[in-house]
């Protein structure tokens, strides 16, 4: 970790000394403070509307006075979730399905990605699985058949429907192989060497050189899973089993209003809370807010360690 | 008619005897209710085939619709409330919620997923092109034997109170396929409704034309009564239409049908002249005219100028910047609620709006809006309890404690009313309030107007402000009891003009749901009208694109579906 | 001998680490492709997939007779490709950029900021750009600066497809720049003091270094983002359009969607989805067999 950090700081200091001293540099560097500065206040806006929303009034929130500040300060909402004993059991829910599928994933990718990685030469069927791969990614016989297929398997309801459903994530898969695939062979020729079979070179040798790729699929899916809402809401017979972006977004109601029956149009009035709606998003942020950080400082330091370079 | 299809009701009613009116008003038992003691007693016996008990527990698994807004008391779940309590205690029916999912576009994936993977409950309510699509791939229980046995009285005389309509409704190759919710008949019906204070306030008369309503938006943003943010007539949203067609089940919020009306047109609708000929009311001369006048609004800045993509007009509404807007009776009560919580001196009235030759045309809507479908593989008993759990939701509705456990956790609920619940009440109600009767009248009336009682009996605390002669205003109500107020709103303003003003012209659509072509064809024809309509008014596209969208619409199937439609009649 | 014993005994282990990955692929992928029959069919859900009416190709024939169906293959294919290319290359400029601000903490609180909008769902998004490009927003007010007149931006079908692939290129260029940040780091800084060293510019050494540094990812994510083509982004539009921008904004997914779960036309919603896959795949293969025959590199 230390090890990175100073190279970090090397890079850093390398440039600096050559060519910081021009003027165009400067006009540089003022630009594109200037340029990350706007685009960061682009992405905080949502975040900062939502929270907005949140806490503002009712009433305000919902005449679409709120843009910059909020308007008329009111915890009702937060208020209101905290007795929704729902909410916490759908969130609840999604932990629990994030977690165990992101560890799935990770194992049987770093599995699965190895073999792979491989030349022809060295697994034959290499190729064709490969192939396969692919043709999976891409075909899919829609909704309805993968849902009857769920049902068939009794995974309405369930924690592991809700994993493995969605099917094996093959975009994450490539990533890794080709990251395997770039690791230096005469790291695991020398193991080889040593008398280490396939399974100590894998879990010893490969998967500590590829830590950064690593955590970025974790992040890559657990986000997935954490957002994930169509699923839930097929898998699920009703909403004491949804995970919370299902949960949500059954909050956020469309009304056709061309064809409401005497009960919806009793009901028109309670329909709309946008302040309500904002803290549920609001909360639903939070875990991957939290999460994010501490995977974030792999991409930065995570440089292969100790990994001879080609 | 009307009054003979209600003395025939009541008739009925009599007959069948009515437990549920000696419940509500113990107090009231006087000689009728005697005589519903000893129907109930009947109903007992397995003799009354609509209310009778089952000797061993039915089971009946049923996918239902919840609202996110509504819950139940810790402890109660869909399958474990006061009404499934209610139904295994008296039928011995056991509902068993296999699914649920949130009304709206949750509920229809599920259903189109059920349908789709041909795995039904026993029985759920739906909407018409899904019960249409589980009937032509005959998932569908035909009930037509045991709905003619076990349907109680008060159901049939509801289903005939709409001349055959609503059996015709659920018919499919010779099978009755469901029971349909039948709606009442005003749901169809547009009216305009507008803020009477700032008319006061700008000296100006109620409008009764297109004219007026021109008139009157010219004022209304010349003068900006809400500010800035003024708005003359709102426009349908973003989940709205311009107008409705014969595919829906109400009458659009927002939309322009009474504009069309007005204007002897009927866009959405197929129409049947007197030689018999068929033709798609969207492509009519007046249609193009009418089309024409509310692009001319827009353009002049009447119309919302974000109509057609704003999130919700209601809300729009509701914040007080709007003058006029067109909606079902309902929207000025019920629809509306906050207008009146954030001003509640917003005095919105309802009108309809003539012809230039003082005439009102009513474009009517369809006459059912759901329907219970059961599966082909339920049992006869399952299907029985279906039936009798429709006829047990129609007489005895009024009588259970809502506040806790709404009455949307009736486990399939299908609605039914007469077609003229609404206008009935309104002159009955008008009747208390005059003195000519007394809300205790109406105790024993309870069960084919199911609500008659609770309304006559809240009517003159809800409306104190009461004159003879005199128009209502917001003023005269109380909202002290704000869903008693909403409810006697939408019926003594919104309804008025349905209950009050002689109809010209009462427009039907040849049909009500599709035909073959039409399964396949339908929804391209249809989103481009929708685009095309849309666009028009908003200024997007010329008017002359009105012709070339006729040209497209009769040669991309338009024409064969007239033929089917021409066919079928 | 000894070695032949080894070997395979290595085969062994390699089956072993595909075999979790194999059944999950079976199980979850391949048996629910049995429904692509259905595109060949006039599924009847009564009758079942066995039953059903084969029409051949019928379906196909009438996708494509339908003026819908050409006008929502282009729109898909113009905001697909749009957002596939500015995908890649706004978020490695963005990566490239952020590599050269020299102030780590700020470097890293920017990093931390842009990766937000990539939480958000398209719904919540949704609402809150309808908003800000709304006739009152705030976009319309900073134009009014300058003197442009105010529109409701999202329901101009001359505007609407551009917004739709700018903002979800500003939604996710925070999140794929992670991918490029995480291949720079993936270069070795001696590289770059060999080259400040040779006195090479800082241009330069991006072009020399840099660029070929992470050509890899680059290469691997355009093939692996064209399988993607013809996904323009289902949630996004669903929520962002109308009636209104059909003509620019209707795409295969929500037009599947309308014609499989609101209309119940099972049949042509998987036509259409078939179609797509198809021509992804056409896409993806190319772009594997160029890749592989022009520059020798296996893609993957």
């Amino acid at each position: 970790m230390k090890e990175g950090k100073e190279k970090e700081l090397a890079l850093s200091f390398g440039e600096d000394m050559v060519i910081s001293r021009t003027k165009g540099r400067r006009v540089f560097v003022a630009a594109n403070t200037l340029i990350m500065i706007i685009l960061s206040l682009s992405c905080l806006y949502p975040l900062w509307y939502a929270l907005c929303l949140s806490i503002s009034d009712k009433a305000a929130a919902n005449s679409g006075a709120v843009t910059v500040w909020p308007v008329g300060f009111s915890l009702d909402s937060y208020q209101q979730i905290m007795g929704d004993w729902k909410f916490f059991n759908s969130f609840g829910i999604s932990v629990q399905r994030t977690v165990l599928g992101t560890i799935v994933t990770i194992f049987v990718l770093i599995m699965f990605a190895y073999p792979l990685s491989k030349p022809t030469s060295e697994y034959k069927y290499r190729d064709i699985i490969m192939w396969i791969v692919i043709f999976c990614m891409i075909f899919s016989g829609g909704t309805i058949p993968w849902y009857i297929t769920m049902m068939k398997y009794g995974l309405i309801d369930k924690i592991w429907g809700l994993v493995l459903s969605g099917g094996m994530p093959v975009f994450n898969l490539i990533l890794l192989v080709n990251f395997y695939r770039g690791i230096p062979k005469e790291l695991g020729e020398a193991a080889v060497v040593d008398g280490a079979d396939s399974w100590t070179i894998l879990f010893r040798i490969i998967v500590p050189c590829s830590i950064p790729v690593l955590a970025t699929i974790i992040l890559f899916t657990s986000v997935g899973y954490w957002n994930e809402f169509f699923q839930g809401l097929v898998l699920s017979s009703g909403d004491t089993h949804y995970p919370l972006q299902t949960y949500i977004k059954q909050m956020v109601v469309n009304v056709q209003t061309t064809n409401l029956s005497m009960d919806q149009i009793e009901k028109l009035d309670k329909l709309s809370n946008k302040s309500l709606d904002a803290a549920k998003v609001f909360i639903a942020m939070i875990p991957m807010l939290v999460v994010y950080p501490f995977l974030q400082k792999y991409f930065v330091t995570g440089i292969m360690l100790g990994a001879v370079k080609e | 008619m009307a009054k003979k299809t209600i003395s025939i009701i009541m008739a009925m009613l009599m007959m069948a005897g009515l437990l549920a009116g000696c419940q509500a008003e113990p107090v009231d038992s006087k000689s009728p209710d005697n005589e519903s003691v000893v129907g109930y007693n009947v109903a007992v016996n397995s003799e009354d085939l609509p209310f009778q008990k089952f000797d061993e527990v039915v089971e009946v698994h049923i996918g239902q619709s919840v609202s996110a807004t509504d819950t139940l008391p810790q402890g109660k779940s869909v399958d474990n409330n006061q009404y499934t309590d209610y139904l295994l205690e008296n039928y011995n029916i056991k509902v068993i919620c296999d699914w649920t999912a949130a009304s709206g576009n949750d509920y229809e994936q599920k259903v189109a997923l059920c349908i789709a993977s041909n795995t039904l409950p026993d029985g759920m309510a739906v909407t018409r092109q899904y019960m249409l699509k589980a009937a032509k791939s005959d998932q569908l229980y035909d009930i037509k034997d045991l709905f003619s046995q076990y349907a109680s009285p008060q159901i049939k005389s509801v289903m005939d109170s709409t001349n055959g309509r609503a059996y015709e409704d659920v018919t499919f190759n010779d099978k009755q396929v469901a029971i349909p919710a039948v709606e009442v008949e005003t749901g169809g019906v547009q009216v305009l409704n507008v803020r009477q204070d700032w008319l006061d306030e700008y000296n100006l008369k109620a409008p009764e034309t297109l004219e007026d309503i021109e008139k009157i938006a010219q004022v209304f943003l010349e003068k900006k009564p809400a500010g800035d943010e003024t708005i003359a007539i709102a426009g349908p949203d973003k989940n709205g239409k311009p107008y409705s067609d014969f595919l829906d089940a109400g009458t659009t919020t927002c939309g322009f049908d009474l504009a069309f009306s007005a204007n002897d047109a009927y866009p959405g609708f197929w129409l049947t002249d007197e030689s018999g000929e068929v033709t798609y009311g969207s492509l009519s001369q007046s249609t193009r005219d009418t089309v024409e006048l509310m692009a001319n609004w827009y353009k002049k800045g009447y119309i919302d100028l974000e109509m057609g993509t704003r999130d919700s007009t209601i809300e729009l509404i509701n914040s007080g910047a709007v003058g006029m807007y067109f909606g079902a009776w309902w929207m000025s009560g019920y629809g509306t609620g906050d207008a009146y919580r954030n001003n509640p001196d917003a005095n919105w009235q309802s009108y309809p709006i003539y012809t230039s030759d003082k005439k009102w045309n009513v474009k009517m809507g369809s006459t059912t809006t759901g329907y219970t479908i059961m599966n082909k593989n339920a049992s006869e008993d399952q299907v029985k309890a279906m039936i009798i759990m429709s006829n047990a939701l129609l007489r005895d509705e009024s009588t259970f404690d809502v506040s806790e456990q709404p009455l949307v956790f009736w486990p399939i609920r299908n609605l039914m009313a007469p077609a003229d619940e609404c206008e009935y009440t309104y002159n009955e109600l008008i009747k208390v309030l005059n003195g000519e009767t007394k809300p205790e009248d109406y105790a024993k009336e309870l069960s084919a107007y199911k609500l008659l009682a609770d309304d006559t009996s809240v009517v003159k605390e809800t409306v104190p402000g009461y004159e003879k002669g005199k128009q209502l205003t917001v003023q005269d109500f109380s909202m002290e009891n704000f869903g008693n107020f909403q409810r006697m709103y939408s019926l003594l303003i919104g309804d008025r003009p349905y209950s009050t003003t002689p109809v010209e012209k009462k427009v039907y659509s040849a049909v009500y749901s599709q035909t073959e072509t039409m399964e396949s064809k339908w929804s391209n024809l249809k989103s481009m009208e929708e685009e095309v309509m849309m666009k028009i008014i908003t200024g997007k596209s010329d008017i002359s694109e009105f012709d070339s969208f006729v040209q497209k619409w009769k040669a991309e199937g338009g024409d064969d579906i007239t033929k089917e439609v021409k066919e079928i009649m | 001998m000894r070695q032949s014993k080894r070997k395979s005994r290595t085969m062994l282990s390699y089956h072993i680490m595909i075999s979790a990955g194999m059944l999950w692929l079976i199980f979850f992928n391949i048996v629910p492709m049995f429904g692509i029959v259905m595109a060949f069919q006039d599924f009847n859900p009564g009758l079942g997939f066995l039953h059903s009416k084969f029409v051949g190709l019928g379906n196909f024939e009438y996708l494509f007779s339908m003026s819908d169906s050409r006008r929502v293959i282009a729109n898909t294919f113009i905001i697909a490709v749009s957002k596939l290319i500015l995908n890649v290359v706004v978020p490695l400029t963005f990566a490239l950029l952020l590599n050269e601000v020299g102030n780590l903490k700020f470097k890293k609180a920017v990093q931390t900021v842009v990766y937000l909008p990539h939480f958000l769902s398209w719904v919540i998004l949704a609402s809150v750009l309808l908003q800000i490009f709304s006739l009152k927003g705030s976009i319309n007010g900073l134009l009014s600066v300058f003197g442009i007149e105010g529109k409701i931006w999202f329901s101009e079908d001359v505007y609407f497809r551009n917004l739709v692939i700018g903002s979800d290129v500003w939604k996710e260029f925070g999140f794929n720049a992670v991918i490029y940040l995480a291949a720079l780091t993936g270069i070795s800084p001696e590289l770059y003091e060999a080259a400040a060293i040779d006195g090479c510019g800082k241009l330069k050494s991006i072009w020399h270094i840099t660029l070929p540094g992470i050509a890899g990812t680059v290469v691997l994510l355009s093939v692996l983002g064209l399988g993607n083509v013809l996904n323009a982004g289902f949630d996004q539009v669903f929520n962002l359009y109308s009636p209104l921008v059909y003509s620019t904004g209707d795409i295969l997914d929500t037009w599947v969607f309308r014609m499989g779960l609101v209309d119940v036309q099972f049949s042509l919603a998987t036509t259409a989805g078939l179609f797509k896959s198809v021509i992804s795949f056409i896409l993806v293969v190319t772009s594997y067999l160029v890749a592989y025959k022009v520059a020798d590199y296996k893609v993957f």
